[in-house]
């Protein structure tokens, strides 16, 4: 049995039913991110999880007891607000003691649980500071130290680093995970970045329109997308999805996709999925990493399917780490992902290598993949 | 023509058409201050000047031998109709009426933008358009219900007084004109507070209901501690109006010893015996004036900035 478990939940308001039976369960120490654009319903499903807002139906349980009638103070939950939600007439000590002082604990535990905290978190000569007196960081650190005092059974994050600046949120990310990783505590977090999604979690719910459409590890997240959506949504720069035709030579199926000007790129498929041979002749989506079509040399050495073809560059992209080419293949930028001193140049013809056991298919009609 | 003015102009002027209109400005704006405080000042130099200097000598002239007597004289010793016991009686009555009427006001007003900001129910807009409503009652409209309703709370005190030996202050006039000004001022203390909250990050309160806290908890922990702007705007609001109220006033405690300030001093000042001590008038209506000036001077810096606080975020 799971540590926590979403069955069935939905949630409406009027007419409108913003999650459409929500099943999604974590195992207990585990980190789960729900990730979505915005309006997908994942703040909606943390606010219900922590008892903010009302389910319809369903059921939510945290280590087998059924919490969702329960009034968020009852649920043993902690949470950190998007804005950090610091009370701003209060020091630090206070606003990190105001839930003990609610439940009625002594003064001295207070002050015993208060140390502790400020501990882990390096917050101690901050204890007698007003918000107002911190900076962005120290104030998502007093925020953590808030939820973290309580000692729950669960934390929800509800999109903690989107006020914080580039480098800062690398940090403070880095910071969560070392904290997880070293309490080993049971995490619902909310973020509608794909890369913290990818980074953090133990398990990735991928939200659109109140529905999952994907629920499971990072790695099955990125390599095997279930959908158009969960392909494109997840990853960065994004996966290319090639308008493509499947044709047959010889008894091995083969993905044909338009260039411009010039004739088609062919590319055999030793390993089809078995699926796929119900497409022939059809228009399908290609689905193909950026890392997965690189320069020949920067190439899977043991990547088993590897065909190489001749694309014409349009425009370089050096970011340091890789270089970016970006070339047009059914009527879309396509964009290969190089090694940071790969020899290329833009407005000429280079070879680079499709790594096709990487490659994905989606039916263009239901956008679901082609298996 | 103009071809040959332009560059004229801008010879003579380049350099100080900036500083005309500053001149102008402050000039104009000196005028009108001028013109405000005038009465001001000949009411504070003629409650100094004794009898026979205001009957002599000029409105404007700084007193020659400043006394304090009108002042003490208005404190203590002046006639409001027939008694001569000074305004002081009277001031005291004003202070028992409107203490409690603004904070009382205020507390509510607090307490509704609260929940028609942070816990909004069914029709929460309607009942916040009737208290809007509220604030544009003419005054004089209501005279006669309320005076019917005063009625019946005087009644139904003398009931409890037979019954129980105590009235709970029904029937008093203070008690009334508490009521009254506290029933006319929570439509503005919860436009007020309304507003203010409206701005109010909704995830404090999330956070509080996670930490435990209840609803009242919410608002004497969290809320009221963060409104000192909006609160010290509706103090200074509700103390201004109901200290100077004159109509709920003289229509529910205008004669005896109960009447408030306003309706003193306007019986002083009408009073058609004898010589007419300007003086002494001009003190009494200083006295009268004085606590809103307080209340302005000691509080005023943030009656501006909680009128700017909603308007301008960050």
């Amino acid at each position: 049995m799971a540590f926590l478990e979403i069955d069935g939940l939905k949630k409406r308001f009027g007419n409108v039913e913003i999650l459409k039976g929500i099943d999604v369960e974590l195992e207990k120490g585990g980190f789960l991110v729900l990730v979505g654009p915005s309006g997908c319903g994942k703040s909606t499903l943390l606010n219900t999880i922590a008892g903010l807002e009302q389910i319809t139906e369903g059921e939510i349980r945290v280590d087998g007891r059924a919490i969702n009638d329960l009034h968020p103070s009852k649920r043993d939950i902690a949470m950190v607000f998007q804005s950090y939600a610091l009370y701003p007439n209060m020091t630090v000590a206070g606003n990190i003691s105001f839930g003990m002082e609610m439940r009625g604990v002594p003064a001295d535990e207070r002050q015993k649980a208060i140390d502790k905290v400020a501990k882990v978190l390096q917050i101690g000569h901050l204890l007698q500071r007003k918000p107002s007196q911190l900076s962005g960081g120290q104030r998502q650190r007093v925020a953590m130290g808030r939820a973290l005092v309580r000692d729950p059974k669960l934390f929800l994050f509800d999109e903690p680093l989107s006020n914080l600046d580039a480098k800062l949120r690398v940090d403070m990310r880095i910071e969560i995970k070392r904290l997880h990783a070293t309490t080993g505590t049971t995490i619902v977090y909310v973020t509608h970045d794909q890369i913290e999604a990818m980074t953090l979690a133990t398990k990735i719910a991928v939200m659109r329109d109140g529905e999952v459409q994907q629920f499971g590890t990072p790695a099955e997240i990125y390599n095997n997308p279930t959908n158009l959506f969960v392909a494109d949504f997840m990853g960065s720069p994004a996966m290319n999805l090639i308008p493509a035709t499947i044709a047959t030579s010889g008894n091995a199926l083969s993905v044909v996709l338009q260039r411009e000007a010039r004739e088609p790129i062919t590319l055999p498929m030793a390993n089809a999925p078995t699926g796929l041979s119900a497409f022939q002749g059809k228009p399908i989506i290609f689905g193909v990493r950026p890392e997965a079509l690189t320069d020949p040399e920067g190439a899977e050495r043991n990547a088993s399917n590897i065909a190489t073809a001749d694309l014409h560059i349009e425009v370089v992209e050096p970011a340091g780490s890789d270089t970016f080419a970006v070339t047009n293949l059914g009527g879309k930028p396509v964009v290969a992902r190089l090694r940071a001193d790969a020899n290329i140049q833009p407005g000429t013809s280079t070879p680079l290598a499709f790594n096709l056991t990487k490659a994905v298919f989606f039916d263009p009609a239901t956008e679901s993949r082609i298996r | 023509m103009s071809a040959v003015a332009t560059p004229a102009r801008q010879a003579s002027g380049g350099m100080s058409t900036k500083t005309l209109n500053r001149i102008v400005i402050y000039g104009l704006l000196a005028l009108f201050a001028l013109f405000y405080l005038m009465p001001l000042f000949v009411m504070l130099v003629t409650s100094f000047k004794t009898m026979d200097e205001i009957q002599n000598g000029n409105m404007l002239a700084l007193p020659k031998a400043p006394t304090f007597d009108p002042w003490i004289k208005a404190w203590s010793e002046v006639c409001s109709g027939l008694t001569c016991v000074g305004m002081k009686g009277y001031f005291w009555n004003s202070i028992k009426m409107v203490v409690p009427a603004v904070l009382i006001s205020t507390l509510l007003g607090a307490l509704n933008g609260y929940v028609l900001t942070k816990w909004r129910f069914r029709g929460h807009t309607l009942v916040f358009a009737m208290m809007l409503f509220a604030c544009f009652i003419p005054f004089q409209s209501v005279l006669l219900p309320m005076a019917t309703i005063l009625g019946s709370f005087g009644r139904f005190g003398v009931t409890l007084q037979n019954a129980t030996g105590f009235n709970f202050g029904l029937g008093n006039s203070t008690v009334n004109l508490v009521f009254v000004h506290v029933v006319y001022g929570i439509g503005f203390t919860t436009l007020f507070f309304r507003n203010y909250y409206e701005a109010f990050p909704n995830e404090l309160i999330k956070a509080a209901q996670v930490d435990g806290a209840s609803f009242f908890q919410i608002f004497r922990r969290i809320m009221l501690p963060n409104s000192l702007p909006i609160i010290v705007v509706t103090v200074i609001y509700q103390f201004t109006n109901i200290w100077n109220d004159f109509l709920f006033a003289s229509a529910y405690a205008g004669s005896g010893d109960v009447m408030p300030m306003t309706v003193a001093l306007n019986n002083v000042v009408n009073t058609s015996t004898g010589v007419v001590e300007y003086n002494v008038n001009m003190a009494a209506a200083m006295i009268a004036a004085l606590p809103t000036l307080i209340v302005y001077v000691v509080a005023g810096r943030y009656f501006v900035r909680g009128l700017m606080a909603g308007a301008v975020k960050g």
